[in-house]
């Protein structure tokens, strides 16, 4: 029954198509140079650039981490081109219509309409190719709510005050390896900014896309929630299908002032590079949330995805009685490898959070859930519940779990289990012996056991989350 | 002193131990112990293994070969009341006087004659891993004297062997290395009782104990280990298992904290079928530090481990627990469960647990858990309203927390020797169990936990 | 419906089954009992292609086709259902969604539009109460947490559901109160509509008062010793299956 769930895993990339989009590429290598091209092409402000050679200078002291539990030869950075743009975008469009039509042609083929009348109902979607953002949906909309959306270069632009305010709070410059590179030549991303007391009307959602060759992609989102404000923000990624690997250095900063609540879900669908491992994504992600008083912070990941994924979205519950979440799904098949999870920094009274991880390991893959449970001397009453569980579907692949527990309040009650179990006979029998094929079997099985976090998605994504995974599973069993 | 004068100053000190008659074969092990521990980087709050555990206590201090005891120190220890052949070694040296007639599977590294010789050679240092335990690397290279048990084949053991470790108080900071090696043949059947006592207190020293154990095809060893010493003595100790085809391993540890306390299990299933249970109770208060990481590797399917450690932190104490469970490819059919629970007493306790799955085979049954909370206050509350007292309220639920793991033992003699130690230790130290740290009142604790219901 | 022409079959190189042969016609119910160990269960599961059944020598027809040489899911689709003796568990997939994917599989096998989910909701609604399920159960994961008997009825509940032609019932008795069986054995009596058939394997005669079978075969050490009609079954609760290995030597 194993070799029938093993030879179920083998599909195509379904988004592995290459645009032929004329590209603005800046010739491969990391200097001050290079920050600073980067910076006055944005025509960004004087602090702004100060801010990126900062973070630099400091890059270039520190060293590529090695703790997580994944293998990839050494990075390059020489090699890669830190700056990447669609032509056509050299005139910023005003508006969809002056959009190149490839472009959005693009962007229908991987099933993310931008023209507003056939976008999904409710969600808004700011669309990032390479390294710059191409359109956003529904401004209008969204601003006489008085929420601003739109590409991080633009709010450098429009709303300079704000992002100075906020951006480095979260994840400073200095943070990681990742991130430093990351603050020193960030091309693009999204911002959101949700004023006090409004809860955002739609959906909020971007679409990552890596297209030209050699380019890393290093975009930065900010969401700011301010009093008592509300939003939901989705992200998609994907790329095309190439030998070499790339690599994608996001940081994503949350900030919820009290009362504020945000949710982010990711469905992380980058190129896993082919059945031999060969080519894919690197993904090494810094995604942290400040959660202030009574502030609500909620991560929901899906990672299907990357030949190498390094992604531990995190909440800091500064403020008393805050929340922070962590739902994850993270799918390996053939030589992938994700070493991912969260951390919860506990520093309020009363501070609760929730981890709730699913590994899924197949083929050659190896899966990790790395996480953090720390609760400091003033974190009295919190509480933190974790539960991870691995799921493994063949005999070559790993699944491993490193929690870390630290715990300096003892009126702290913290609780931790964790699982290891595969897709039994006895379950694949059953479901066969009522008429499902092999793969829907499986498909069903793995569906199940990720059902926690899949409720947590909005509805739309879920569905998608579903399909995706069965896509990912296909192959598995034969 | 710096780090790297420890390493160097430790292996001076090596360097100067009596060889005894067989020093020839004994110097490979000694001098690669000796280039390990060199070429090893000192660790630190870097270094994944040692990620909560400061050394500083050790390098702080000039280390000395431990001095001659002062008479009269048998009055100041309790020993086991157990029907055993009992071994007993003050400072590292082995005191004949105290210790019983040994019988033939029995013998000391510098007295190793014949099928025992052999057996010393060809094993000792063999079960060792010093990637995950530095210090057994020191004690390689230390190597000196030591207790061999070897069972032959078949040969089942009626009595147990009672190993007694005494330190006593020093003037100077001293060294003292215990080594101990059991090889178990095939179906042979043993049990050893390890048991660390100090004679007094500010003892000075620093003791660097490893207990190497190879169990046979269809072996039984039961392992006891008990480390109640004065909280004056740096210890860092390794018990290395080596478990055989349907070997069978029964362990229990109990340590209370020190300045610095330190213990590493490392059990390797070796071959299919082996069976392991190890259970351990950690206890910390005052100032002090207590750290034990375990290690099983499944490097063979069909095999058991069952895991249970549970600890109490109180007062400014802080303990460390790094359970990992690695399953090789392979490796089916394994079952592994962890379970590790604290208890913090106080508010400026700490406990860093980290419990670890690492697996590589999918036709396996693993699970592991960890809590970590303070006394259950409906329990309290209801102890309380029986007209028990809070203070006795806690030393019974505190007591009761722990007492799970005692009673499984199967030697009376141990059972109840601990419960009384553990008795007085909770009615004695505040620290422990009490809110000392706090300043709050039991009366007002008392009000607090009822008041919570 | 089935001929078994001396089929033998081994777990892990051990015979199990040795050169057993039964017809079941169209419409008929058959009952096989026989002691602990006698290969009761392997035959339920060789007919329905568990892995680790391996077949050794023999034959089976199901309406006519090569019933061995098809696939786990291509038996059920062709109408062979089988109620487990250990009902297994599936966390997180919900008892509706799993029986709904169930029938939309076969309908779609037989050419037939997947029910509306509305549709289907009413149906699996009606159907739980019919067999006294409380419809709450199908919210829950496939057996998830259920107790022995309500898992047997989750059982029969599929079975009504699907819709199979040859039922086979694996010891679905075993476990239950006098009260449990009389409900399983009633969905199962309304399922007899002289075309179905069933293989009811079981090791006591009490199921049998329940439901009446045409034909009972005593099976002893992969094979059947003996066949006769209902009154067999009495005969063996009277006798037990002692003078059976006298029988088979």
């Amino acid at each position: 029954m194993s070799e029938q769930v093993e030879n179920l895993i083998r599909k195509d990339y379904a988004a592995g198509f290459q645009s032929a989009i004329e590209s603005d590429t800046l010739p491969p290598g990391l200097n001050e140079d290079v920050v600073r091209f980067i910076s006055a092409k944005k025509e960004e402000p004087e602090w702004m650039l100060e801010w990126r050679l900062k973070a630099y200078r400091a890059w270039r002291e520190m060293v590529t981490p090695t703790w997580a539990h994944v293998h990839y030869p050494e990075i390059d950075f020489d090699s890669i081109s830190y700056y990447s743009a669609p032509k056509s975008m050299e005139d910023r469009p005003k508006s969809l219509d002056e959009v190149d039509p490839e472009l959005l042609e693009t962007y229908a083929k991987l099933g993310i309409p931008l023209h507003e009348q056939e976008a999904l109902a409710g969600v808004a979607v700011d669309a990032v190719f390479d390294s710059v953002s191409v359109v956003t949906t529904f401004r209008k909309k969204l601003f006489e709510a008085g929420v601003i959306f739109c590409s991080i270069s633009e709010a450098l632009r429009e709303y300079p005050e704000l992002v100075k305010k906020h951006l480095g709070t979260v994840v400073p410059q200095r943070d990681n390896f990742f991130a430093a590179l990351n603050s020193a030549v960030f091309s693009d991303g999204s911002f959101v900014y949700i004023p006090k007391g409004v809860k955002c009307p739609m959906e909020l959602s971007t679409y990552f896309r890596i297209n030209e060759l050699n380019t890393g992609q290093f975009e930065r989102t900010l969401i700011v929630a301010e009093e008592g404000a509300e939003v939901s923000y989705l992200e998609g990624c994907t790329a095309p299908m190439r030998d070499e690997n790339q690599l994608h250095a996001a940081v994503v900063e949350l900030v919820a002032m009290d009362n504020a609540k945000i949710k982010y879900s990711t469905v992380q669908n980058w190129y896993p590079g082919d059945k031999d491992g060969k080519g894919g994504i690197y993904n090494f992600v810094t995604k942290r949330g400040m959660a202030h008083r009574n502030a609500h912070i909620s991560w929901t990941q899906v990672e299907t995805g990357s030949a190498v994924t390094w992604k531990y979205p995190s909440c800091i519950l500064k403020g008393d009685n805050s929340v922070g979440e962590f739902y994850s799904v993270a799918l390996t098949n053939n030589w992938q490898q994700a070493d991912t999870g969260t951390k919860m920094i506990h520093l309020g009274k009363n501070t609760r959070s929730t981890i709730i991880a699913k590994g899924i390991s197949a083929g050659h893959s190896q899966s990790a859930y790395r996480g953090l449970v720390r609760i400091n001397p003033g974190a009295e009453g919190a509480r933190n519940y974790t539960q991870c569980d691995s799921l493994l579907i063949g005999d070559q692949c790993g699944a491993h779990t490193f929690p870390y527990i630290e715990s300096r309040n003892n009126s702290a009650v913290i609780e931790h289990e964790a699982t290891t179990s595969r897709v039994s006979d006895e379950q694949m029998f059953l479901c066969q012996q009522r008429g499902l094929d092999a793969e829907k079997a499986v498909s069903m099985i793995v569906n199940g056991f990720c059902r926690e976090v899949f409720r947590e998605l909005p509805m739309e994504f879920a569905v998608e989350a579903g399909k995706l995974l069965e896509v990912s599973l296909e192959g598995s069993v034969g | 002193m710096s780090m790297g004068d420890f390493q160097q100053q430790a292996l001076k000190l090596a360097a100067r131990q009596p060889r005894g008659p067989d020093a020839e074969w004994l110097t490979d092990l000694r001098d690669n112990g000796a280039r390990q521990w060199l070429r090893s980087a000192w660790p630190g709050r870097k270094t994944e293994l040692w990620k909560y555990t400061p050394l500083k206590a050790l390098q702080e201090k000039p280390f000395e070969d431990w001095a001659q005891p002062q008479s009269g120190w048998q009055d100041e220890i309790e020993l086991l009341p157990i029907e055993g052949i009992r071994l007993v070694f003050v400072n590292g040296v082995f005191d004949e006087a105290q210790s019983d007639t040994l019988p033939e599977q029995v013998s000391l590294f510098s007295r190793t004659e014949g099928r025992g010789e052999e057996v010393l050679r060809s094993k000792l240092g063999t079960i060792l891993d010093t990637e995950r335990h530095l210090f057994a690397a020191l004690s390689n290279a230390w190597a000196n004297e030591g207790v061999l048990l070897h069972v032959p084949a078949r040969t089942v053991l009626d009595r147990p062997i009672y190993i007694v470790h005494v330190s006593t108080p020093q003037a100077q900071p001293s060294v003292a290395n215990l080594r101990v090696l059991v090889v178990m043949e095939q179906g042979a059947r043993a049990e050893m009782i390890e048991h660390y006592v100090s004679a007094g207190r500010q003892q000075n020293g620093f003791v660097n104990a490893l207990t190497e154990v190879s169990v046979g095809a269809n072996a039984e060893f039961r392992h006891t280990r008990i480390n109640l010493e004065d909280e004056s003595l740096l210890h860092i100790g390794g018990v290395h298992v080596a478990l055989q085809r349907d070997a069978r391993c029964d362990s229990f540890t109990i340590a209370e904290g020190s300045q610095l306390k330190r213990i590493d299990y490392q059990v390797t299933h070796r071959e299919p079928g082996g069976q392991l249970r190890l259970n351990g109770i950690y206890l910390a208060h005052g100032r002090q530090l207590l750290d034990y990481h375990t290690n099983i590797e499944h490097a063979a399917p069909h095999g058991t481990t069952e895991e249970v450690f549970r600890g109490i932190i109180g007062d400014h104490a802080r303990a460390v627990f790094n359970g990992r469970i690695h399953i090789h490819p392979h490796a089916q059919k394994t079952l592994a469960e962890l379970n590790n629970r604290n208890l913090l007493t106080s508010r400026n306790a700490e406990i860093d647990t980290k419990p670890e799955l690492e697996i590589y085979a999918d036709d396996v049954r693993c699970a592991h858990g960890a809590t970590v909370s303070q006394l259950d206050g409906k329990a309290m509350y209801y102890l309380q309203s029986r007209g028990i007292s809070a203070e006795q309220s806690r030393i019974l639920l505190s007591f009761g927390f722990i007492n799970e793991l005692i009673q499984q033992l199967p030697r009376e003699e141990i059972r109840d020797y601990l419960q009384r130690h553990l008795q007085l230790l909770f009615e004695n130290s505040d620290s422990l169990i009490g809110e000392a740290g706090s300043q709050v009142p039991n009366e007002a604790v008392a009000e607090e936990a009822g008041g919570r219901h | 419906m089935l001929e078994i022409n001396e089929l033998s079959a081994a777990v892990e190189g051990e015979p199990i089954l040795k050169e057993l042969s039964l017809t079941i016609g169209d419409g008929e119910v058959h009952a096989i009992m026989g002691p602990n160990g006698s290969g009761k269960s392997t035959l339920a599961n060789v007919l329905t292609g568990r892995d680790g059944y391996e077949v050794t020598g023999g034959t089976v027809k199901f309406n006519g086709r090569d019933l061995l040489a098809m696939a786990v899911d291509k038996r059920a689709l062709a109408g062979v259902f089988l109620a487990f003796q250990y009902p297994v568990e599936i966390p997180g997939v919900s008892n509706m969604e799993f029986l709904k994917t169930a029938v939309d599989a076969k309908r779609r096998h037989s050419g037939e539009e997947p029910m509306s989910s509305v549709d289907f909701m009413k149906l699996a609604r009606e159907t739980s109460r019919k067999i006294q399920l409380d419809p709450s159960f199908l919210k829950r994961g496939v057996n998830e947490g259920f107790s022995g008997g309500e898992k047997k009825r989750n059982e029969i509940l599929q079975m009504l559901l699907l819709e199979p032609s040859l039922c086979i019932l694996d010891e679905t008795d075993s476990g239950l109160d006098i009260d449990a069986l009389q409900i399983i054995a009633e969905g199962v009596n309304g399922m007899r509509d002289g075309k179905r058939s069933f293989l009811v394997v079981t090791h006591y005669q009490r199921l049998l008062d329940f439901i009446v079978p045409d034909r009972v075969h005593v099976l002893a050490a992969g094979r059947i010793v003996k066949s006769g009609g209902k009154e067999l079954a009495l005969e063996l609760e009277d006798k037990g299956y002692g003078w059976l290995e006298d029988a088979v030597a």
